[in-house]
């Protein structure tokens, strides 16, 4: 029960941190595209981040036996896993506040469904890692936070076309 | 249908990147698409993508296995030849409201009553978001968003579940683009469905119908079992909100064409027989 125990939480973990990384860099593309720089370098290095910890993550699970789910299989609190940035919260012309207000929000459902396999499992390898995790997350957070604090507030940014629909004379 | 082992949806993705604009739902129609080949292992080498012209219609492009990027509404009557000639692909065609259900309508019905054993991925944004915000076959009546249509453009919209239901489509389902895990379960059942399957997906236009990112509030998955009387169906999809998701109606028709006996020398005596 216990290796179960450890085995659903570790794969649960992986996707979690590969479904992050994969959304930034996503993200991150699609903003290049669009020309909003500071937004896209911004997913690049949550991207980074993200590949860093999946990594860890990753090596801790080398060599346990992890279930073999597929996408819809997985046991999340909400539709999609939680560091993972919604796509309807995202804007191409988003301001970089937006965007660090979106990543703190994953980094912070991320802390929480890491915290609630910290305190619910009855495998104490599985409460020893994920409370590991949890305290990652909320470190990533606190740092998201101050990086906030020193940004200058949004002025007039506003998310409409510029550009009219293309009218006939 | 061959299957690969361990395949990862990443792996299902082309080195092209997608142009859409960021905040999209068809971003999320794409990941559905890898993540229910993961989940079936599928075979990129025998799969085709095959879609129309839009925003929706670039999909193929992104996806590593064969494509082809067709003519305005004919995806349908590109994807239901090749699955005809080659039985063994697996076939799906893809594309937006407007490709589907104005320029493509016609196919679209005869896809449905045909029944030709493919999928079909409509992403109903209820726009025409390539040429920048015009009202399309499923924008309400009284969208006034566009400067071309500034009363709003004051027609039904179509409801595309019943239309395809009416024209005889045996397997109907709904996806929303916020749900991508859901979309790819709804996707991987519709490939492996014995017939034509019509998913129908909401997936937000952020640019040009920016009031689509409050769908996740009223997006609701249903736990009933698919429907399986047409007459029953048809009352759901005629009075339901549109936004309930799942497999809604799945019904057992034989597909098209039927399966050709192979004549025996011994057969064609029999027939010359006098």
């Amino acid at each position: 029960m216990s290796n179960q125990q450890l085995g659903d939480f570790l794969a649960h973990s992986v996707e979690l941190e590969s479904e992050a990384r994969e959304r930034y860099l996503e993200l991150a593309e699609a903003m290049t595209g669009h020309h909003n720089t500071e937004v896209a370098e911004f997913f690049g290095r949550m991207a980074e981040e993200s590949r860093l910890h999946l990594k860890e993550v990753a090596e801790i699970a080398e060599g346990k036996a992890l279930p073999d789910l597929k996408a819809w299989e997985f046991d999340w609190p909400e539709e999609e896993s939680p560091e993972t940035a919604s796509y309807e919260a995202v804007h191409y012309r988003m301001s970089l506040r937006q965007a660090m207000l979106l990543a703190l929000g994953n980094e912070r459902a991320a802390e929480k469904f890491y915290r609630s396999f910290a305190d619910s499992s009855t495998d104490e390898e599985t409460r020893r890692l994920a409370a590991q995790f949890s305290a990652e997350e909320a470190s990533h957070a606190a740092q998201l936070v101050k990086m906030l604090g020193k940004l200058p507030p949004d002025e007039n940014h506003h998310l409409e076309e510029d550009d009219d629909p293309h009218m006939p004379e | 249908m061959n299957q690969i082992a361990s395949a990862k949806p990443k792996d299902y993705k082309s080195a092209v990147k997608p142009i859409w604009c960021p905040g999209c739902g068809h971003f999320s129609v794409l990941n559905a698409i890898t993540k229910a080949f993961a989940g079936l292992g599928i075979d990129k080498d025998d799969t085709v993508l095959v879609s129309g012209i839009g925003c929706s219609s670039r999909l193929p492009a992104y996806v590593d296995s064969y494509g082809f990027h067709g003519v305005h509404g004919r995806g349908l009557a590109i994807a239901q030849g090749l699955k005809v000639a080659r039985p063994d692909l697996t076939v799906i065609a893809l594309g937006g409201d407007g490709d589907g259900f104005s320029i493509g309508g016609n196919h679209f019905i005869h896809a449905c009553r045909r029944n030709v054993n493919m999928t079909y991925i409509a992403m109903d944004n209820e726009v025409y978001g390539m040429t920048k915000g015009q009202a399309s076959p499923t924008t309400a009546a009284d969208w006034d968003h566009s400067k071309l249509t500034p009363h709003g453009p004051g027609v039904r919209p179509f409801k595309p579940a019943a239309l395809a239901l009416a024209s005889g489509a045996p397997w109907i389902a709904r996806g929303y683009s916020g749900n991508p895990n859901q979309m790819a379960r709804l996707i991987a059942e519709a490939i492996e469905h014995p017939g034509f399957s019509f998913v129908h997906v909401l997936s937000q236009c952020i640019t040009f119908c920016p009031e689509q990112t409050d769908w996740k509030a009223v997006v609701n998955e249903r736990d009933e079992p698919a429907l399986a009387d047409a007459d029953e169906a048809a009352r759901m999809f005629l009075h339901e909100n549109g936004f309930q998701t799942g497999v809604l109606y799945n019904a057992a028709r034989s597909v098209w064409p039927p399966e050709q006996v192979e004549l025996q020398s011994a057969d064609i005596t029999e027939g010359f027989r006098l």
